[in-house]
């Protein structure tokens, strides 16, 4: 097992529900790794007329 | 039922004002706990090196396991007793080895904890920061097989809680640790103690909890009060043992025929600073609706209820609010009640 930091850079669409931001998100990581620690570490409101947010998340993966 | 069970997070690396140091947000646990009579909280809040207190009414989960409990993926179960086993990192010296190995025998000696056997890992950790710890301390050690297989060895000796020691590299002249040790910045080890933990609770799904093995350091005259209990001794190994002396049993879900403590069913609130919603258990918290209370405790991040908008969030000033908060989900008293100005009940009309 290898361990790696990851800083991945999500957009949040509005069609992606509170209650699914965490499947959400973990969904994505998986594309990585297994996942070992998470956190969403930023965010920022819209950055286009369809409501996304941009979210930055800090992870910590083992492959 | 007169408890509220809740969930009490200090997330770890994050320069929280409160808890961001050694063991600082004991305190506030243990108000919380009384208030809500069942908390339940991870060891960087429970754990001030030499210092730690044992509370009736809380629950000291590892992060990991933490957030599964919120998910509802575990249960607890409490136990009287854990055997505890200790993983030491191969890369800690003879001599500081020893200084743990007798805290191991002093907590027998003196507290009558069951600490049970010890490991050396194979090969050394290898701990490696990440070079941006603005937001959040992290890293990750280079040999975690060495770990999982130590704690493996000590579960097939018959024990059910792990502490692990790891060596954490000498920078006791850093600017880190420096600012740390005077009460500013984020603690720069944290995040890496946090991964260790993690992995040993995803991999063997048992109660631990991790002290790093430091060498002594210069006497700090600026030391902020918050950072004392780490000047204390020569390790940090005290509190993980008296944490994990009797940390409730990981109960897998569904279960038959275990008798559980706390089903996640019947977790009410979390608590959790101000601008660190981004975790998981806040996120698996909001998905089944729980109270999230959200306190000001000033740290590194900026992920607020302003990006969410979820309704049934608190914000308060700090944690004596907090406490109140609790107490009055724990009694049914309607919030709005106790507020001022008291605004009349709403009219609805009945639609054909």
């Amino acid at each position: 097992m290898k361990l790696s930091s990851v800083d991945l850079y999500l957009d949040w669409p509005v069609s992606i529900k509170l209650n699914n931001l965490r499947e959400f998100i973990i969904a994505n990581l998986k594309k990585e790794g297994d996942v070992i620690r998470w956190s969403i570490v930023g965010i920022q409101n819209s950055i286009d007329s369809f409501g996304t947010k941009k979210l930055k998340i800090k992870a910590v993966l083992a492959n | 039922m007169d408890i509220s069970p809740t969930i009490f997070i200090v997330p770890t690396g994050i320069g929280c004002e409160v808890g961001g140091f050694a063991g600082d947000a004991l305190p506030t646990a243990k108000l919380l706990a009384s208030a809500s009579g069942c908390l339940i909280t991870h060891p960087n809040v429970m754990n001030g090196g030499t210092l730690s207190e044992k509370d009736k009414n809380i629950f000291y989960v590892e992060g990991y396991s933490l957030d599964r409990l919120a998910k509802g993926e575990i249960a607890l179960k409490r136990v009287k007793q854990q055997k505890i086993g200790i993983i030491f990192d191969s890369a800690i010296e003879s001599k500081i080895l020893i200084r743990h190995l007798q805290v191991a025998d002093a907590c027998v000696s003196t507290l009558g904890i069951n600490v049970h056997s010890y490991v050396v890992t194979k090969k050394p950790l290898n701990i490696v920061f990440d070079s941006d710890s603005s937001e959040m301390s992290s890293g990750i050690i280079e040999n975690p097989d060495t770990l999982i297989d130590s704690g493996k060895c000590l579960i097939e000796k018959g024990v059910t809680a792990i502490a692990i020691v790891a060596k954490f590299p000498d920078d006791s002249d850093s600017f880190d640790t420096n600012i740390y040790r005077e009460g500013k910045g984020v603690d720069p080890i944290s995040g890496v103690e946090a991964v260790i933990s993690h992995l040993i609770s995803k991999s063997l799904k048992v109660p631990c909890a991790h002290a790093p093995a430091l060498n002594p350091i210069e006497l700090n005259e600026n030391l902020d009060p918050r950072a004392a209990a780490e000047e204390i001794g020569y390790t940090f190994l005290p509190s993980v043992l008296i944490g994990l002396s009797n940390a409730p049993d990981i109960v897998e879900l569904p279960a038959k025929h275990e008798l559980i403590s706390l089903h996640p069913d019947q977790i009410e609130s979390i608590v959790v600073p101000n601008g660190a919603l981004g975790g998981e258990a806040v996120l698996a918290g909001i998905e089944k609706g729980l109270n999230i209370i959200s306190v000001k405790n000033q740290n590194t991040l900026k992920v607020t209820n302003e990006f969410y908008d979820y309704p049934n969030l608190f914000e308060v000033n700090n944690y004596l609010e907090a406490a109140g908060i609790i107490l009055a989900i724990k009694k049914g008293i309607n919030l709005n009640s106790i507020k001022r100005p008291l605004k009349k009940i709403k009219n609805f009309t009945v639609s054909d």
